[in-house]
C-alpha cells in the first residue's frame, strides 16, 4: 500500500449467483433439477481505485450498477470474488442506521447496543454518550423506550450514534435523508467537520448537488466498470449528460410503445429524418380538441435545432413546431397558435400569427404546413403542456387543442422554480 | 488467534447483545427480570409433583436427580435447536454491518450460558433446602464442568447456526434431533441404568460425560471421575473445532445467501 492511500481496491470481480427458480427443498432438489437454472450475474467486473487518506470520494451510477456491492465490499459484508482491497485504519460504515435497536429499552440503552455492535467498547460509549444525546437533540426522551419514539427522533438518535463513532474510514449509503431540514444541515455540518478533521469518507449518493459541494473526486461506475474517475464536478456532469441521453431515448420508447398500444404505426414516430416519414402520427390519439373542423391540425410534430423530431427538449436550444393542416372549407386566412404550461395549468407562453402579423394565406389551398420557430426556452427540467390551434380570421376556432401533448425538458441546472436565467454568486 | 483478538475488540458487543436478550426478553411482564428465577422453579415443581406423586420410581428424590441434570441440558438444547437460526434472526444486521460474525453464536450462547446460571443458584438454594450436604471439594469443580459445557455448546451452535444459514430445514430438523438426544444421554435415568452392552454407544455422546459429571457434583456430591473430566475435555475441543472451522468457512457468503 502506497503510505498516502487510505483505500487500495485492485481489479475486484464480484458476481452473483441469480436462481430463476430458486428451487431448494429436497424434492425440488431431486426432481427438478434442469429447473434450478442460475445464471452469474456480474456486479463489479474488474474495479480498481485508490483513495488518499482525507479525501472525499463518491460512489454515482444508475440503480443496481454495482456501487452499493463495492461498499459492501469495503466494509468486508461481503468478500470479491477476486482482486484485493486494502483499507488503513478503522473503518465505520452508516449503511444501516438503529441497527439492534430494541423497541421496548431506552434510547440511552439503545445508544450503548448500537454503538456497541459499530465496535466500540464501553469506555468509548461512555465517552461519547454526551455527544451523542446532544446531537440527536433528545435530551428529554433519552430514557423513555424507543418504542415511544416518532420514526424522525428514531432515526436522530440512530444517526447521532453513527456519525460519532470515530472512524478513520466513513462509509456512507445514501443516509442523508434523515429528518427535518434543519436536522439534515446538521448531519452535513458535521460530515463536514468530519472531512476536515482527516476522516476518509466514500459516499454513494444520487445527489449530485452533494457530490459536486463535498466530494473531491467521485467514480462513475455502469455495469459492473468503473467508466471514469477523477474530479466530482467532471465527472458528475458527463455522468448526467449521459443519464439525460439515456432518458430521452426511454421517452421514446416508452411513447413508441403507447403508439403501438393505441394501434398506430410505430415506426413512424422516430425516424431520424422527417422527410422519410408519411404519416406523421406525433399526435396524441387520447387529445381532446374542439372546433368547427373547416381546418383540421394533421399533426403538430415538436422539431429539435436541427429538424429532428423529438419528445424531450433541451432548454438551451432552439426548436420547431411543424403545423400539416388541412382544409375542409375554402378560406382565405388562418391564424396558428401554440402555448406552454405547466403541468398544473400555469400559462407560461402563448403567442399565435396575427400576434406576430404574420398572414397565413390558404386561399386555393386544401392543405399545408407551417413551422414555428422558437428560441431556447430556457425552462427548468420537467414536464409540460403544448396547446395548438387553428383559428378563423374571425377568431372563431377550427381546431383547438387545450393539451396537445406533453413535452419533456431535460434538467440542465439544479435552480429552483420554471425558468432559468444566468445568475451569479459573489463574497465581498 | 485473530479472531479472538476480533472478539476482544467486540466484546462490548457481546456484552451488549447478551444484555440486550436477558433485559428485553422478559421486558413487558409485570414480573421481569424474575421470570429468570421463576421459571426454573416452576419446572421444578412439576416435576416435584409429577415425580413423587404420579410416577414414582425407586431413585431418591427423583426430581432432584432430573433436576441437576435437566437445567444444563435444557442449556445445550437450546443453544443447538433455538441456535441454529441464530444467524437467520440477525440477517438484517449481518447484511448491512461489519462484525465478525462469530459475535452473534457467541452472544447467543453466553446470554443462554447466564440463564443457566440463574437456573444454577435456584439449584443449589433447592439442593440445601432439601437437606443435601454441599461439599466443597465437588463444588470447585462445577466451574470446569460449565466451562466445557460451554464450548461444546458454543461449537454445536457455530455449526448449525452457519449450516442454517443455506438449508433452512437443519433449524427443523434439530428440533426433533434435540428431543431424540435427550432420550439418548442420561438425563431423566442414570448411566447405571444403562444396558452394559449399550454403554460404549452412550460414551460417544459428548453430553454424556457432562451430565454424568453435573450429577456427580451436585446430586451425589462427589468429585466426578477424571476419565469422564477428560473425555468431556476432549468432546469439547473436538466440537469447537469442527463448528468454528466449518463457520468461518461458511461465514464469507452469509451477506449473499440471507
Amino acid at each position: 500500500m502506497k503510505p498516502e492511500n487510505a483505500i487500495e481496491v485492485k481489479d475486484v470481480t464480484k458476481s452473483f449467483k441469480v436462481y430463476l427458480d430458486k428451487g431448494r427443498t429436497l424434492k425440488e432438489l431431486a426432481l427438478f433439477s434442469k429447473r434450478r437454472k442460475s445464471t452469474n450475474r456480474v456486479v463489479l467486473d474488474g474495479i480498481s481505485f485508490d483513495v488518499e487518506i482525507g479525501e472525499a470520494v463518491a460512489l454515482i451510477g444508475h440503480n443496481g450498477c454495482g456501487k452499493s456491492t463495492t461498499l459492501k465490499l469495503l466494509t468486508k459484508i461481503m468478500y470479491p470474488d477476486s482482486g484485493t482491497i486494502e483499507m488503513r485504519g478503522r473503518v465505520s460504515s452508516l449503511i444501516e442506521l438503529g441497527a439492534g435497536f430494541h423497541p421496548d429499552m431506552s434510547g440511552r440503552e439503545n445508544i450503548y447496543i448500537n454503538a456497541s455492535i459499530f465496535g466500540l467498547t464501553k469506555k468509548e460509549i461512555d465517552d461519547r454518550l454526551d455527544d451523542i444525546i446532544n446531537f440527536s437533540e433528545l435530551w428529554d426522551f433519552i430514557d423513555n423506550p424507543v418504542r415511544t419514539y416518532s420514526s424522525g427522533m428514531y432515526m436522530r438518535l440512530a444517526f447521532a450514534i453513527a456519525i460519532n463513532v470515530n472512524a478513520d474510514i466513513l462509509l456512507i449509503d445514501e443516509i442523508l435523508a434523515v429528518g427535518d431540514a434543519n436536522f439534515q444541515a446538521k448531519c452535513y455540518g458535521r460530515m463536514q467537520e468530519l472531512k476536515r478533521s482527516g476522516v476518509t469518507i466514500v459516499l454513494v449518493t444520487h445527489d449530485m448537488n452533494t457530490v459536486k459541494s463535498f466530494c473531491s473526486k467521485a467514480i462513475w461506475i455502469n455495469k459492473g466498470k468503473i467508466v471514469t474517475q477523477g474530479k466530482s464536478s467532471d465527472v458528475v456532469d458527463t455522468y448526467l449528460a449521459y443519464m439525460n441521453n439515456q432518458r430521452i431515448l426511454a421517452i421514446n420508447e416508452e411513447r413508441r410503445r403507447q403508439m403501438e398500444l393505441a394501434g398506430l404505426p410505430a415506426d413512424g414516430v422516430k425516424k431520424n429524418d422527417p422527410a422519410e416519414r408519411k404519416d406523421p402520427v406525433t399526435m396524441d390519439p387520447t387529445a381532446k380538441h374542439f372546433g368547427n373542423q373547416k381546418a383540421v391540425i394533421r399533426s403538430c410534430e415538436l422539431l429539435n435545432h436541427e429538424l429532428k423530431p423529438v419528445d424531450a427538449l433541451y432548454p438551451e436550444e432552439k426548436f420547431y413546431l411543424r403545423f400539416d393542416y388541412q382544409i375542409n372549407e375554402p378560406m382565405d386566412e388562418l391564424i396558428f397558435g401554440m402555448g406552454i404550461y405547466t403541468l398544473d395549468g400555469l400559462w407560461i407562453f402563448g403567442t399565435n400569427t396575427r400576434l406576430c402579423d404574420v398572414k397565413v394565406n390558404t386561399k386555393g389551398k386544401t392543405e399545408g404546413t407551417v413551422y414555428f420557430e422558437s428560441n431556447p426556452l430556457w425552462l427548468m427540467g420537467g414536464e409540460y403542456i403544448l396547446q395548438c390551434s387553428i383559428i378563423e380570421a374571425d377568431t372563431t376556432p377550427c381546431d383547438y387543442y387545450n393539451e396537445y401533448m406533453k413535452i419533456t425538458v431535460v434538467k440542465r441546472w439544479n435552480e429552483a422554480g420554471i425558468i432559468h436565467y444566468e445568475t451569479k454568486w459573489y463574497e465581498q | 488467534m485473530k479472531i479472538i483478538n476480533e472478539l476482544y475488540a467486540y466484546r462490548e458487543m457481546i456484552r451488549s447483545l447478551v444484555h440486550r436478550d436477558l433485559r428485553g426478553r422478559y421486558k413487558g411482564s409485570v414480573l421481569g427480570f424474575a421470570w429468570t428465577f421463576i421459571n426454573p422453579l416452576l419446572q421444578l415443581m412439576v416435576y416435584t409433583m409429577v415425580f413423587s406423586i404420579i410416577l414414582r420410581n425407586g431413585i431418591k428424590d427423583f426430581y432432584l436427580f432430573l433436576f441437576v441434570a435437566l437445567v444444563p441440558w435444557i442449556f445445550f438444547s437450546s443453544c443447538v435447536s433455538a441456535g441454529a437460526g441464530c444467524i437467520r434472526a440477525q440477517g438484517d444486521m449481518l447484511k448491512k454491518i461489519y462484525f465478525p460474525r462469530e459475535v452473534i453464536p457467541v452472544s447467543f450462547v453466553t446470554s443462554q450460558f447466564v440463564n443457566m446460571c440463574l437456573s444454577m443458584i435456584v439449584v443449589l438454594a433447592v439442593l440445601l433446602i432439601a437437606g443435601y450436604p454441599i461439599r466443597f471439594e465437588a463444588l470447585v469443580w462445577m466451574p470446569l464442568v460449565m466451562i466445557i459445557e460451554y464450548f461444546v455448546a458454543l461449537g454445536s451452535a457455530l455449526l448449525v447456526s452457519s449450516v442454517t444459514v443455506y438449508w433452512r430445514d437443519v433449524e427443523y430438523f434439530m428440533g426433533i434431533i434435540v428431543m431424540a438426544w435427550q432420550f439418548a444421554t442420561p438425563v431423566m435415568y442414570g448411566l447405571e441404568n444403562v444396558p452394559e452392552k449399550l454403554v460404549p454407544l452412550f460414551r460417544l455422546n459428548p453430553m454424556t460425560p457432562i451430565i454424568v459429571a453435573y450429577r456427580d457434583i451436585l446430586y451425589y456430591g462427589r468429585v466426578p471421575q477424571l476419565e469422564t473430566l477428560i473425555s468431556a475435555v476432549i468432546f469439547g475441543i473436538v466440537i469447537l473445532f469442527v463448528g468454528y472451522q466449518t463457520f468461518s468457512r461458511l461465514k464469507v457468503h452469509f451477506a449473499e445467501e440471507l
